[in-house]
């Protein structure tokens, strides 16, 4: 299986509708439920604007407080009685679009700098990893409310900043997989055949850490749609008006006896996110992992 | 090894340097400053504002500020607090045992509960009880900390009238018991976002192992499962636990801050966000500090116990 | 003259310096006389405040949290209680031009102090800690908070242990109410020591009722009773000061009872109604000497038309945000005296919420709706942003309220909300903002002088050393406002303040929304408590406080 890893050069790739790993994720009922979970809450994100009588910035006191239910109000208004249903939806394009976007951004790099820093090792791998540290060292919250200082606080800035402040864990348990994994024979065996450093970090070493940081990158994604909660919960994030799921609930914290569904909606939307994300997260992590049929 | 240590001392402390010179600028350089929470004082008036600027040394040029405070810090002097007066380490020092105990008290449980559900659970792949357990931890790590906090405050203080809303002790009593009633809701809390993460990356590592040659080898030689699982399997699936641990270590810090601020915990997470909100730059700058040595500290730590359990980890 | 005469409506403040004195004894606060029979202190009493009291030198630069400690510990010369009468606490009586404590000129003052009065470590109060105390405000080498008022003493002599004189460089009437808020700190425990890092700092030692007893930092102080003390009080054994940082669960907390009393940062609003129903509480509305207000910045094009800044205050629906967002707690007004005062003008014309009336007077100042909807005039689009501290949810509210009535009549607001160390520093010092929410008392203590706010010459952003973060500028109101400072008479003040609001009220530098009223709770037993529009903490009186 080894030399047949390296020796082999990599064949016309299979129709990727045809893939084990497809297959392997199909048969994953969880991942499903994940997957139906996301699609189900982007259709509603996407389409729930049109489809609502509502606009999610119309401020009408009169409605304030509406219990879920009221007319056509299915969530219920808020303390401003703009309808519920209308925020979370457009809310929801917001948060999902941080997170994933942090997520992305955050994970390609963080890998980036965990494959090299894993594999070069000695001076590169020693200075690469001290600026992991470095960044390490600043508590999440001091990066978070410094930046914040500085820039305006519009979506993509928001974005870079989550970003900035979640690569490194990504790196850090990259890097230890990857200096793990160097010494083994087929790396060896790819040295010996000459392949190039490049080639053997990305095309040997890579596929054999995707089961690590597709975990940590669903941990990245949750982490990155809370961060967000908490830099609105803070007032730094998305001002308002613009709804996102992280500053309408928090706002709620204060009417938690008095309107629950304030808090509910929006925390039962990003659990469910979230939520959904790990299970896809998951049934990915055992699709792609290769050994995963060999037991 | 004595040269590795020595090589990751001098490694460190340009870390140090290097984390003292961003922090000090990304403080200074930020707008507003520490007097600005005197402005809506009645009464305050720019004048005074300048005049105690000038008494505090806040009006010199950057360089020589930072070079001033750096000069202290190499002699051992972290300054003082800008809000209270008292010397840096002092504040900080008064808020470690608080955060201590409940990190500690958390941990110890998520790090229990973690790791035996996560190897339990990829023993078992698929089966009803890893089904769960993965369905609960992501559930867990969907809730927001505060917003848990303030429900699990409604649940057990404010209806049943079990637990006490928050606080670390009674004023007055600050029995062993009663430091225990106190730490319950707050260390659960914590813990169940700790448990999950605990669980995920017990249940991913152990399932990196099982597929390993040398497993196979040991099962194909016809140990017993047991000694399998615990010998083989467990032991290393831990070795990147250890990087985990490590990278934990800084977290003491920022881990606790909203949980703190809900139950009203004294800890260092609080005084962070409390220095952070009022500009007191020294304690922030200390706390940074410490926050960085514990960084180090942690990643030599799980570098080197990495490097003693597996030994194709070469340290170099 | 008598009390009655002078002071009919039992209205605030009234220095007296050159008419006439009130000197009331309040009679349950000061009997005088140092020992007398009363009841031995009991029991523990926990104050919730959201800010952690951290500045125990009543004399440092500090926050209002941290007076509710020095109020606590020291006591100033006589204090104000909360129908504006002075009562004496150190002083043996308040000085006025009755009673020969100021002359008739407002340029010389007697003060005589209690006698037998200790300082918490036994040492004997006397007339050197109050010259070192007014010496200590105006020493270049000290960190002093406020030097307003000191800096215009002169000849300041101890006469005799419990006689103190000095002289005014000019009459300064709010020099009566500023001493009102000027603790007396020891000589001695000062002594051979750098002020700015005496061990006094840390663990102050005062004449008050309660001594300071021990802090765990970012937790609570505990204080316990001073049974020498001078007054009536204290009745409390211990006094506990916690420091709860979150507004919800400074409330649960209440509610749990693992606090007594809420102070600081009180109940909010959105409570206000379930708290009322709580059982065992006493939940109250007790107003204070700040206004909210959306503040403009006049030196931007777009508010240099008065029309706009008219146009902007007809849009507001004051009613329904007082009612709807606040839930009724804070009462409207127009302008920045409170309704106490006894300067407080109640003719000040009503304001009128009316979208057509402020589409008419823009429309009738030129300003035209362009193609996106907002109005434009002479290039200038009237779009402006609004800043306030960033996690004031009720203020959001007020915020996106606004956003969307001003867009009704063409006008543009974005929101900009931003952290609080950065909103209050240079942004808004030097003006740099377009617009804010912000709640201000102008007030110099119970004086109704507000030339740090008013004067034009108080602008930082032209270089002044004020807080005129308006930068307003009119000369007649600067004339009265020098006019106000340097009367003695408060009927004759009382003049220039009243019109002082009205010329504020019809030029709108700021527009005026509620003056501040805040809800106080704590648990029924708790007696002694008064709301205190003078001062700026709950615990002014705590002397006084007992469990029923």
């Amino acid at each position: 299986m080894i030399a047949a890893d390296v020796t082999e050069p990599r064949s016309a790739p299979t129709r990727w509708w045809r893939s084990r790993s497809l297959r392997r994720f199909l048969r994953n009922r969880l991942a499903l439920v994940g997957v139906a979970m996301i699609v189900t809450l982007t259709l509603a994100c996407v389409l729930g604007p049109y489809l609502l009588p509502f606009d999610e910035l119309y401020i009408d006191l009169r409605a304030r407080f509406a219990p879920p239910g009221t007319g056509a109000h299915i969530f219920g208004t808020d303390p401003l009685g703009r309808d519920i249903a209308a925020r979370l939806f457009q809310a929801g394009q917001i948060s999902l679009l941080v997170g994933f976007s942090a997520m992305l951004m955050s994970t390609v790099f963080g890998t980036l700098v965990g494959v090299v820093a894993g594999y070069l090792g000695g001076r590169i791998g020693a200075a690469l990893m001290r600026v992991v540290d470095a960044f390490l060292s600043f508590p999440s919250v001091f990066l978070l409310l410094s930046l914040a200082a500085f820039v305006s606080p519009s979506p993509l800035m928001i974005t870079l900043i989550i970003a900035v402040t979640s690569w490194m864990e990504v790196a850090r348990i990259v890097e230890a997989n990857v200096r793990s994994l160097r010494e083994r024979d087929f790396v060896l065996a790819a040295q010996m055949v000459g392949l190039t450093k490049r080639q053997i970090m990305f095309w040997e070493l890579l596929p054999n850490v995707v089961g690590p940081i597709t975990v940590a990158a669903t941990l990245t994604v949750a982490r990155a749609i809370l961060l967000e909660a908490y830099i609105s919960f803070l007032g730094y994030g998305i001002q308002p008006p613009l709804p996102s799921w992280g500053n309408m609930l928090n706002g709620a914290q204060q009417y938690l006896a008095q309107a629950p569904w304030l808090a509910i909606v929006p925390g039962v939307a990003i659990a469910m996110a979230v939520a959904g994300i790990n299970f896809i997260g998951d049934g990915l992590r055992d699709a792609l992992d290769a050994r995963s049929d060999q037991r | 090894m004595v040269r590795y240590l020595l090589s990751r001392c001098g490694q460190s402390l340009v870390l140090l340097f290097l984390v003292s010179l961003i922090g000090f600028m990304v403080l200074n350089l930020a707008p507003g400053g520490p007097l600005s929470q005197f402005a809506l004082t009645p009464g305050m008036t720019k004048e005074a504002l300048d005049r105690i600027a000038e008494q505090m040394g806040l009006n010199r040029p950057l360089p020589i500020q930072y070079l001033d405070w750096l000069w202290h810090l190499i002699r051992g002097d972290w300054g003082v607090s800008y809000r209270d007066g008292r010397p840096v380490l002092e504040v900080i020092g008064s808020h470690l045992f608080a955060t201590l105990l409940l990190m500690g008290t958390a941990t110890f449980f998520a790090v229990l509960i973690g790791a035996s559900v996560g190897i339990k659970g990829a023993l078992a792949q698929g089966s009803a009880f890893d089904t769960t357990t993965t369905v609960a931890a992501m559930i867990a790590l969907s809730i927001p900390t505060f917003w848990f906090g303030l429900v699990a405050i409604y649940v057990f203080s404010l209806w049943l009238g079990w637990l006490p809303a928050g606080n670390m002790y009674t004023v007055g009593d600050g029995s062993v018991g009663d430091y225990a009633r106190h730490l319950i809701l707050p260390s659960m809390v914590l813990a169940l976002v700790e448990v999950a993460v605990w669980s995920r990356y017990m249940r991913a590592a152990t399932l990196e192992v099982i597929s390993q040659d040398f497993v196979r080898t040991a099962k194909a030689k016809g140990l017993p499962p047991r000694r399998v699982v615990m010998k083989h399997i467990v032991g290393n699936a831990l070795v990147p636990m250890i990087t985990l641990a490590g990278l934990q270590l800084p977290t003491l810090l920022g881990g606790a801050l909203v949980t703190e601020t809900v139950f009203t915990w004294p800890g260092m997470g609080r005084l962070f966000l409390d220095s952070l909100g009022y500009n007191d730059y020294p304690v922030v700058m200390g706390l940074l500090m410490f926050s960085a040595i514990l960084v180090l500290i942690g990643n030599l730590a799980a570098d080197l116990l990495a490097a003693s359990i597996d030994p194709r980890i070469r340290l170099d | 003259m008598t009390k009655q005469s002078f002071h009919p409506t039992r209205r605030q403040t009234l220095l007296l310096m050159g008419a006439a004195g009130l000197t009331t004894l309040a009679p349950s606060l000061t009997p005088l006389g140092a020992a007398q029979a009363q009841e031995a202190p009991s029991g523990q009493l926990v104050i919730g405040f959201s800010q952690e009291p951290t500045v125990f030198n009543p004399h440092m630069p500090h926050i209002e949290v941290d007076e509710g400690v020095h109020y606590a510990v020291f006591d100033p010369l006589f204090d104000v209680d909360q129908d504006g009468n002075f009562f004496p606490l150190l002083a043996a009586e308040v000085p006025t031009v009755e009673n020969g404590g100021i002359s008739a000129d407002g340029l010389t003052w007697r003060v005589k102090l209690r006698d037998g009065v200790t300082w918490h470590d036994g040492t004997p109060f006397t007339a050197e800690d109050v010259k070192f105390t007014i010496e200590l405000l105006v020493n270049p080498e000290f960190k002093s908070w406020r030097s307003t008022g000191h800096d215009q003493v002169r000849n300041l002599t101890v006469v005799s242990p419990t006689e103190i004189t000095w002289t005014m460089e000019k009459p300064f009437a709010p020099y009566l109410s500023l001493l009102a808020g000027t603790f007396i700190v020891p000589k001695h425990a000062f002594e051979g020591q750098d002020p700015n890092t005496a061990p006094f700092n840390n663990t102050p030692i005062g004449t008050g009722a309660y001594k300071w007893k021990n802090r765990v930092a970012g937790d609570h102080i505990e204080l316990e009773a001073n049974t020498n003390y001078f007054g009536d009080g204290p009745y409390l054994e211990r006094l506990v000061i916690k420091y709860i940082p979150d507004l919800t669960v400074l409330y649960t907390q209440f509610k749990t009872g693992d606090i007594d009393l809420v102070g600081l940062q009180w109940i909010t609003p959105d409570h206000y109604e379930e708290a009322k129903g709580l059982s065992d509480r006493v939940v109250e509305v007790v107003g204070t000497a700040t206004f909210e207000s959306l503040s403009f910045n006049m030196q931007r094009p777009q508010f240099q038309d008065l029309a706009v800044r008219q146009a902007l205050y007809h849009a507001i629906d004051k009613q329904a945000i007082i009612d709807a967002l606040y839930y009724g707690v804070p009462s409207p007004t127009e302008t920045f005296m409170p309704r106490e005062s006894f300067y407080y003008n109640d003719a000040l014309p009503a304001h009128e919420y009316s979208p057509d009336k402020a589409r008419a007077l823009l429309d009738e100042a030129g300003w035209v709706p362009g193609d996106d909807g907002i109005r434009v005039k002479d290039g200038v689009r009237l779009a402006f942003t609004n800043s306030t501290t960033a996690g004031n949810h009720l203020r959001e509210q007020v915020q996106q309220f606004l956003q969307q009535s001003f867009q009704d009549i063409g006008v543009e607001m974005t929101i900009s909300n931003l952290p609080p160390a950065v909103m209050w520093g240079d942004y808004w010092m030097l003006s740099q903002f377009d617009s804010v929410v912000v709640g201000l008392n102008v007030l110099t203590g119970a004086d109704p002088d507000a030339s740090t706010f008013f004067l034009s010459s108080a602008s930082p952003a032209k270089g002044g050393a004020g807080q005129n973060t308006w930068v307003y500028e009119n000369p007649e109101v600067d004339a009265l406002l020098t006019q106000g400072a340097e009367t003695v008479v408060p009927e004759e003040r009382r003049e220039a303040y009243l019109k002082i609001q009205e010329i504020l009220r019809a030029d709108l530098p700021f527009l005026p929304i509620y003056q501040y009223a805040v809800i106080h709770g704590r648990k029924a037993g708790v007696e002694g408590f008064a709301g205190n529009v003078n001062n700026r903490i709950d615990t002014w009186n705590v002397r006084s406080w007992r469990w029923n």
